[in-house]
C-alpha cells in the first residue's frame, strides 16, 4: 500500500466523526471571523492605571483580563484569581492566583507580576485614575508563587468587588521591562484578546488569544470603529457595515426596534443623573427648599418626554442595580402644590434667582434635561437662571471649596465602575468628599450618615452591610442633597443573528463567546 | 522666484511666533482646568495636583512659554496631555487623512465648478446661467452636516451602495469628499463666472474673436487664463480652510482627520496638542499662500518677484 491509500481509512473515520458530532445535539459552532462594533469615543491608553472612560475599561478587560468577573447580581466569578480569603480582622485579603496562566509573550503569571501591578497603582508619584478604590491597601506581600496577600490600613469590604476592575490587572514583567511607559500602546496581558492594531481616531483591532487559559473565544477578530456621530453609528448598523452599535440615540430606538434584523439590549446602567443642591450655601442650604425642588419636578414625564422613556426615574438614592440599593419608603412624586407650600414654609426668597448650571454633551440630553427642570422651577414661581457650559469649564468648578464655589444647583452624573453602592454613597455623600478633596458638589456632610457608611465599609456580612447602607440612604433621601432624577440605561443595538452577547450595567460589552446564525 | 520663496518662508517664522504667543495666552485664558478634566471626576485631590505638576501647569505662564519655545527650537511639539504620546505622531497620522479629503474635494470642486462658471459666463441670462447660479446658491446655503447625513441615509442605509463612515478603500472617500466639494463647487463656480464676465468684456477678447480664432481658443487661451488669478486665490484660501479641518464632515463620516483631533483636544483642554496642531495649520497656511503667489507668476508672465 502507498501513503495515499493508507490515509484513506483515517480520512473516512475523521469525516464520519465530524458528521456525528455536528449532527449530534451539541451544536457545531463555527467561529465568527470578524465582529465590527461602532463606538463613540476612542481610548486614550491601554495602561490600566491611566484609563478613565467605559470604553477603555471594556477594552482593557478583554486584553488584560481581571482577577474576578462581577455578574449583575454582584457575585464574583474566578478569572485570573481562583478565589480570595479575608482574615477575621478584615486587615488581610489573600488572593489565590490561577496557575498556568500565560501572558501573550509566554511569561507565566505569578504573584510577583501581580504584586508589581498593585505596587504601581499605589505609587503616589504615578498618576492613577481610580486610585481611590484601592487606598485601603497598605502593602502587598508574596506568600508563594500563586498567593498574594493585600495588607490593609483598615478593613474595607468594597475592595473585594474592586478586584474585578482592570485597574489592578497584572502585566507581563518582561513587557514592563521592555516597554516601560510605552506599555500604554503595547499591552501584554493574559486576556482572551490581544491588541493587533490601534489607529487613533479610526479603529482598534483585537485578535483572539489562542493561548487563553479559559474557554477559547468564538470570535477571531473584533474591530472597534470609532464613530463620534450617533446617526452615523446607527446608519452603519442599518447598512450592515457594523454588527453592533453602542449607545444609539434614544430618539431612534423605536425605529431600530421595529427592524426585524436588529435587536436592542438596554440594561439599567450604574449611572444616576441628578442635580446637586448645595447643602451649605445659598437658598438650597435649607432642607425644606431641597425637598420642595424634588417635588417640583415630574421625573416620569421628564424621562418620557426628554429621554424617550429610555431611563428609570429615581426611586432611591442610587442606581437600582448597585449592591446596597433600596427603594425608599416614600417618593418625591410630582406635587407642585406641596413644593410651593414647602418653599413658603422655608421663607424662600422668590425675588432671588436660583442659579443653575449644566454641562453640555457630557450626559445623555443633559442640556435638555436641565432646561426641562428649569421650566418646572419656573412653573412654581422660582426665577431659575440656567447656564450651559462645556465640560472642562464645568469640571473646573467642581473641586472649588465651599467659600469659593458658585454652585447652587448643578446637573451631574455618577456611574460607579463596579456594582457596589459604596462608590455612590461614600463617593458623593460623606464629609470626606466635599470639594476640594472629592467631587461631592452638594457639600453634604452628615455625621450620622458618615458613621453608617464607615461601618458599612468595615462590615463583612452582606445582609448587615446592606442594612447599614439602606439606613444611610434613608438619611440622604430625606436630606435631599440631590434632586434625584433618573438612572440611565446602557443601550446597544445589534444584528439579531448575534447570540450570546453579554452586557454589563457598568457599560461594558463582552462579545467573547457570541455566535452568529 | 526661488529667492522670493525662501524669503517668504523665513518671514513665516515671525508669523508662527506671533501665532504661538497669541495661542498660548488665549488657551490659558479659557475657563477650565485641564488637570481636573484629564484626571477625571473620581480622581483624588492628590492625583489632580500631581497631574498639574506633570503638565507643568503649576508654573508661571512665562516659564511654560519658555519651555514650549525651547522644545519648539528642537522641533519637539511636546506630548499630548491626554495620551502622553508625542503630538507630532498624532499629526503625522491624522494630517494625511485630511489632506486626502481636502485634495479630493478641491479637485472635484474645480472639475465641476470652473466649467460651470465658464458656461454660465458665456451664456448669461440663459437657462444654463440660471441653473448654474441657483445650484451655486443651493450649494453655498446647504449645511454640510445636513448634506452629509442625507447622503448617509440615501446611499448607505437605503441603497447600500456606499459605506456610512470610516476609512478603507476609495468607496469610503466618495461621500465625504462630495459633501465637502458641494460648498466649494458653488464658491468656485460663482467666482469663475464673475471673473470670466469681467475678462470677456475686455478689448483683447474682442480682438481675438475678430482675428477669427475659434471660440474654444478665445475662451481657454485668452479669457480663462486671464481670469484665473482671482479663481486661484479663492481656491487657495478655501484649500487652506479645508486643511484646518473639515470637522463637521469628519464627524459625520467618522473620518479620522485633523479637524476632529483639534476639536477633541480643545474640549479636553489638551494644551500641547492644540498648540502643536494650530502651529502646524499656521505653517500649512503660509505654504499654501506661497504656492498661490508663485502660481500667479506662472500664469501671468507680467508678475515677477525678483
Amino acid at each position: 500500500m502507498n501513503g495515499k491509500m493508507k490515509s484513506w481509512p483515517v480520512a473516512t473515520v475523521a469525516l464520519a466523526l465530524m458528521m456525528v458530532f455536528c449532527l449530534a445535539p451539541l451544536e457545531c459552532v463555527a467561529d465568527v471571523e470578524e465582529l465590527n462594533i461602532a463606538i463613540g469615543v476612542d481610548t486614550e491608553s491601554f495602561n490600566p492605571n491611566e484609563i478613565r472612560n467605559a470604553v477603555s475599561h471594556n477594552l482593557c478587560e478583554l486584553i488584560m483580563d481581571t482577577y474576578f468577573y462581577q455578574d449583575v447580581q454582584g457575585g464574583l466569578h474566578p478569572r485570573l484569581a481562583t478565589g480570595y480569603d479575608v482574615s477575621p480582622d478584615g486587615l488581610t485579603v489573600t488572593l489565590h492566583l490561577r496557575q498556568g496562566v500565560k501572558f501573550f509573550d509566554g511569561t507565566e503569571m505569578k504573584a510577583d507580576s501581580c504584586k508589581d501591578a498593585f505596587d504601581r497603582l499605589l505609587d503616589p508619584k504615578r498618576r492613577v485614575s481610580l486610585r481611590f478604590a484601592y487606598t485601603s491597601i497598605k502593602e502587598t506581600e508574596i506568600i508563594d508563587d500563586y498567593t498574594l496577600a493585600l495588607k490593609l490600613h483598615y478593613p474595607f469590604t468594597p475592595l473585594i468587588p474592586a478586584l474585578a476592575l482592570c485597574s489592578v490587572s497584572p502585566f507581563s514583567p518582561a513587557a514592563m521591562a521592555k516597554y516601560g511607559q510605552e506599555i500604554r500602546r503595547n499591552p501584554i496581558g493574559a486576556g482572551p484578546f490581544k491588541l493587533a492594531e490601534w489607529v487613533k481616531g479610526d479603529r482598534i483591532v483585537l485578535v483572539r488569544n489562542d493561548n487563553y487559559y479559559g474557554e477559547k473565544p468564538t470570535v477571531k477578530k473584533i474591530v472597534w470603529r470609532i464613530v463620534p456621530e450617533v446617526a452615523t453609528r446607527e446608519a452603519m448598523l442599518q447598512s450592515g457595515q457594523v454588527d453592533i452599535c453602542i449607545k444609539p440615540s434614544p430618539a431612534n430606538l423605536d425605529a431600530l426596534a421595529k427592524d426585524p434584523a436588529l435587536k436592542i439590549d438596554k440594561p439599567l446602567s450604574t449611572r444616576s443623573i441628578f442635580l446637586n443642591l448645595n447643602t451649605q450655601k445659598f437658598q438650597t442650604q435649607n432642607k425644606l427648599v431641597r425637598q420642595a425642588l424634588n417635588y417640583a419636578v415630574d421625573k416620569k414625564a421628564l424621562v418620557k418626554g426628554v429621554l424617550f422613556g429610555q431611563a428609570e426615574p429615581s426611586e432611591g438614592v442610587m442606581s437600582p442595580i448597585l449592591i446596597g440599593y433600596a427603594k425608599m419608603d416614600f417618593q418625591y412624586d410630582y406635587n407642585p402644590e406641596k413644593a410651593k407650600k414647602l418653599l413658603k414654609e422655608a421663607n424662600f426668597d422668590f425675588s432671588k434667582p436660583l442659579q443653575m448650571l449644566t454641562p453640555q454633551g457630557r450626559y445623555l440630553f443633559d442640556k435638555q434635561v436641565a432646561e426641562a427642570v428649569q421650566a418646572y422651577f419656573q412653573a412654581i414661581g422660582i426665577k431659575a437662571e440656567l447656564r450651559v457650559v462645556d465640560w472642562p469649564t464645568y469640571a473646573a468648578g467642581m473641586r472649588k471649596p465651599l467659600d469659593q464655589t458658585d454652585r447652587e444647583v448643578s446637573l451631574g452624573g455618577w456611574g460607579p465602575v463596579i456594582l457596589d453602592g459604596d462608590m455612590t454613597l461614600y463617593g458623593q455623600f460623606t464629609c470626606a468628599v466635599n470639594p476640594p478633596k472629592g467631587s461631592g458638589t452638594s457639600f453634604y456632610c452628615n455625621a450620622e450618615c458618615d458613621k453608617l457608611l464607615e461601618a458599612s465599609r468595615r462590615e463583612q456580612d452582606p445582609a448587615k452591610r446592606k442594612e447599614l447602607m439602606v439606613a444611610a440612604s434613608k438619611l440622604i433621601w430625606d436630606d435631599c442633597p440631590w434632586l434625584f432624577l433618573h438612572t440611565e440605561r446602557f443601550v446597544i443595538a445589534y444584528k439579531s443573528k448575534i447570540k450570546g452577547i453579554v452586557t454589563a450595567p457598568t457599560e461594558r460589552l463582552y462579545p467573547t463567546y457570541i455566535t452568529m446564525d | 522666484m526661488l529667492n522670493y520663496a525662501i524669503k517668504r518662508l523665513l518671514a513665516s517664522v515671525f508669523v508662527l511666533l506671533g501665532i504661538s504667543i497669541l495661542l498660548f495666552v488665549m488657551l490659558r485664558s479659557l475657563p477650565g482646568d485641564p488637570a481636573a478634566v484629564l484626571a477625571g471626576e473620581m480622581a483624588t485631590e492628590e492625583d489632580i495636583v500631581l497631574l498639574r505638576q506633570e503638565l507643568g501647569l503649576d508654573q508661571p505662564i512665562y516659564v511654560q512659554y519658555g519651555r514650549f519655545l525651547n522644545r519648539l527650537a528642537h522641533f519637539d511639539l511636546g506630548r499630548s496631555a491626554r495620551t502622553q504620546d508625542p503630538v507630532i505622531d498624532d499629526i503625522k497620522t491624522r494630517l494625511p487623512n485630511t489632506l486626502v479629503l481636502a485634495v479630493t474635494a478641491t479637485f472635484l470642486a474645480c472639475l465641476v465648478g470652473i466649467p460651470a462658471g465658464v458656461a454660465s459666463a458665456l451664456k448669461p441670462h440663459t437657462w444654463i446661467d440660471y441653473l448654474a447660479t441657483s445650484s451655486a446658491l443651493f450649494g453655498i446655503s446647504m449645511p454640510v452636516f445636513w448634506l452629509g447625513l442625507m447622503m448617509v441615509v440615501v446611499f448607505s442605509v437605503m441603497l447600500k451602495w456606499l459605506p456610512a463612515g470610516g476609512t478603507g478603500g476609495i468607496e469610503h472617500l466618495i461621500m465625504p469628499s462630495l459633501s465637502l466639494a458641494a460648498f466649494l463647487v458653488a464658491f468656485i463656480a460663482r467666482m469663475t463666472r464673475a471673473s470670466m464676465l469681467e475678462v470677456l468684456g475686455q478689448d483683447y477678447v474682442t480682438t481675438a474673436r475678430s482675428k477669427g480664432l475659434t471660440e474654444q481658443a478665445v475662451v481657454v487661451r485668452h479669457a480663462l487664463k486671464n481670469g484665473l488669478i482671482p479663481i486661484i486665490t479663492v481656491i487657495g484660501l478655501q484649500f487652506g480652510r479645508l486643511l484646518s479641518g473639515a470637522v463637521l464632515t469628519e464627524t459625520v463620516f467618522a473620518w479620522p482627520g485633523i479637524g476632529r483631533l483639534i476639536v477633541d483636544s480643545i474640549l479636553a483642554r489638551d494644551y500641547p496638542m492644540v498648540q502643536g496642531v494650530i502651529l502646524t495649520f499656521g505653517l500649512l497656511f503660509v505654504l499654501v499662500n506661497i504656492i498661490v503667489d508663485l502660481l500667479y507668476a506662472v500664469i501671468d508672465p507680467r508678475i515677477r518677484y525678483d
